[in-house]
């Protein structure tokens, strides 16, 4: 299949990215173009033009800042899995990125393009959300922060205007005495998740002073189990907490049935894959702590 | 798939039977309808442009009306072809039951159907788009015989 005939404009910098995007009614970014080319070659999405941004060097560093990092939006998903900074930071990141489809994909694929992609059962999308990034973005009013609660508004959907690019994800360190983990549940290896399960847990003396719990593949977005949350928070951390807090996951979902999965499938792994994702998590903050 | 729901809107029931056959009000509240044209008394054709994030696909095709049990419940159809991206299908049974003399029930109860390239590549996000269309329609429905019997309480 090829795509129906577009223009093409590489771009160096931010602005002039942004000042490609107002020029046409129907323009598309194009970094990693593992998701966009795909599509185009269906012919679902027919742009007028491709603005490519993989020309605008400052977007593909993952640089130290103040209380975090900030990872540019055209860092390839390998980028960030093998990132000497990530695997200190956040080594959950490298742990979700094995199941990003293959290893063709996550050579060329971007974090920012995940990110506006997405896909409800995607990685980026789920670690942006148990991460509690800032997602960065530029536009023709200038730079604006979004949460991922507010960014993620439905499948393929998020809170991104015509005009605006996606520009960084900015991850908060995670607190002192933190364990996080991933895990997920697909038909094969690469496959977008049925279900996925991402956990943080902060031990303070022995106490859970903070837990987050995030799902994906069973809303329109990725969620936070916030009953499972609050659950475990001001609890002092035993096996038999964080198989309360895995059934509380479920609590409020209602989950898609596709050929793939059913809803109850899918509402029947969310507890098991939780109890799992906080056990490893509150093991390692066990570690982190000692 | 199904999807099976309700909305509660605060009009009489006639009148909201008169909007379900208000070719105007049905123009308005079915998501993305470019056009919508009666043919005959159950028939219509229609133009609708369905936007899911960056898909963009438009669809030309039928709505019909069917198993009319006025002014109680019936059958809303439509079917339209999408060139390359496939094809959509659904309808809906709508009932509506009064709550007192004021307010209506409009329950509805749809089936769709999508095939083609849009199925073969959006199979995981059709579910809940499906769900969010209907919703939509049905509430921009109830949005407008309160907006249009607003406007006649005025004139």
């Amino acid at each position: 299949m090829k795509p129906a005939p577009f223009d093409y404009l590489a771009v160096t910098s931010i602005d002039e990215a942004v000042r490609a995007l107002q020029a046409s009614c129907d323009a598309k970014i194009i970094a990693g173009g593992q998701s966009l080319v795909p599509m185009m070659n269906f012919r679902l999405v027919q742009p007028e033009l491709l603005v490519d941004i993989n020309r605008i060097a400052a977007l593909s560093q993952i640089t130290e800042t103040t209380g975090g990092l900030t990872i540019g939006a055209l860092v390839r998903h390998v980028e960030s899995q093998k990132s000497q900074l990530t695997i200190r930071h956040f080594p959950v990141i490298a742990e979700a990125m094995h199941h990003v489809a293959h290893v063709a994909i996550r050579n060329r694929g971007t974090i920012g393009g995940s990110l506006v992609h997405a896909d409800p059962a995607a990685e980026w999308p789920l670690l942006a959300t148990l991460l509690d990034a800032e997602l960065e973005i530029h536009g023709p009013d200038g730079e604006r922060r979004a949460i991922p609660a507010e960014f993620f508004l439905g499948p393929l959907v998020t809170d991104l205007q015509e005009g605006e690019l996606l520009t960084a994800a900015h991850l908060p360190y995670l607190p002192a005495g933190a364990g996080a983990a991933f895990d997920e549940f697909a038909q094969r290896a690469g496959d977008f998740a049925i279900v996925s399960v991402g956990a943080v847990v902060a031990l303070r003396d022995g106490v859970i002073a903070e837990a987050r719990l995030a799902l994906g593949g069973v809303g329109d977005t990725p969620l936070r189990a916030q009953a499972a949350e609050t659950h475990l928070v001001g609890k002092p951390l035993s096996d038999g907490l964080l198989a309360q807090a895995a059934t509380l996951a479920v609590e409020g979902l209602e989950p898609n049935t596709d050929l793939h999965a059913s809803s109850e499938y899918r509402l029947h792994l969310v507890p098991i894959l939780a109890r799992r994702v906080l056990a490893t998590a509150a093991r390692r903050a066990r570690g982190a702590c000692e | 798939m199904e999807i099976r729901d309700s909305v509660l809107i605060a009009q009489d029931r006639e009148t909201v039977w008169r909007a379900l056959n208000d070719v105007e009000v049905l123009r308005r509240s079915i998501p993305g309808c470019d056009t919508l044209e009666q043919t005959s008394p159950e028939n219509m054709t229609a133009t609708v442009t369905l936007k899911v994030g960056p898909i963009k696909a438009k669809f030309a095709g039928e709505v019909t009306l069917s198993e009319i049990n006025a002014p109680e419940s019936y059958r809303l159809s439509g079917e339209g072809k999408g060139g390359i991206a496939g094809f959509a299908k659904g309808s809906a049974r709508v009932r509506l039951e009064a709550q007192g003399a004021d307010a209506t029930l409009l329950h509805y109860d749809v089936t769709a159907d999508v095939g083609g390239k849009i199925a073969q590549l959006g199979a995981r996000l059709l579910d809940s788009t499906a769900r969010k269309l209907s919703k939509q329609f049905f509430e921009d429905f109830s949005a407008a015989v309160c907006a249009d019997a607003a406007a006649e309480a005025l004139s």
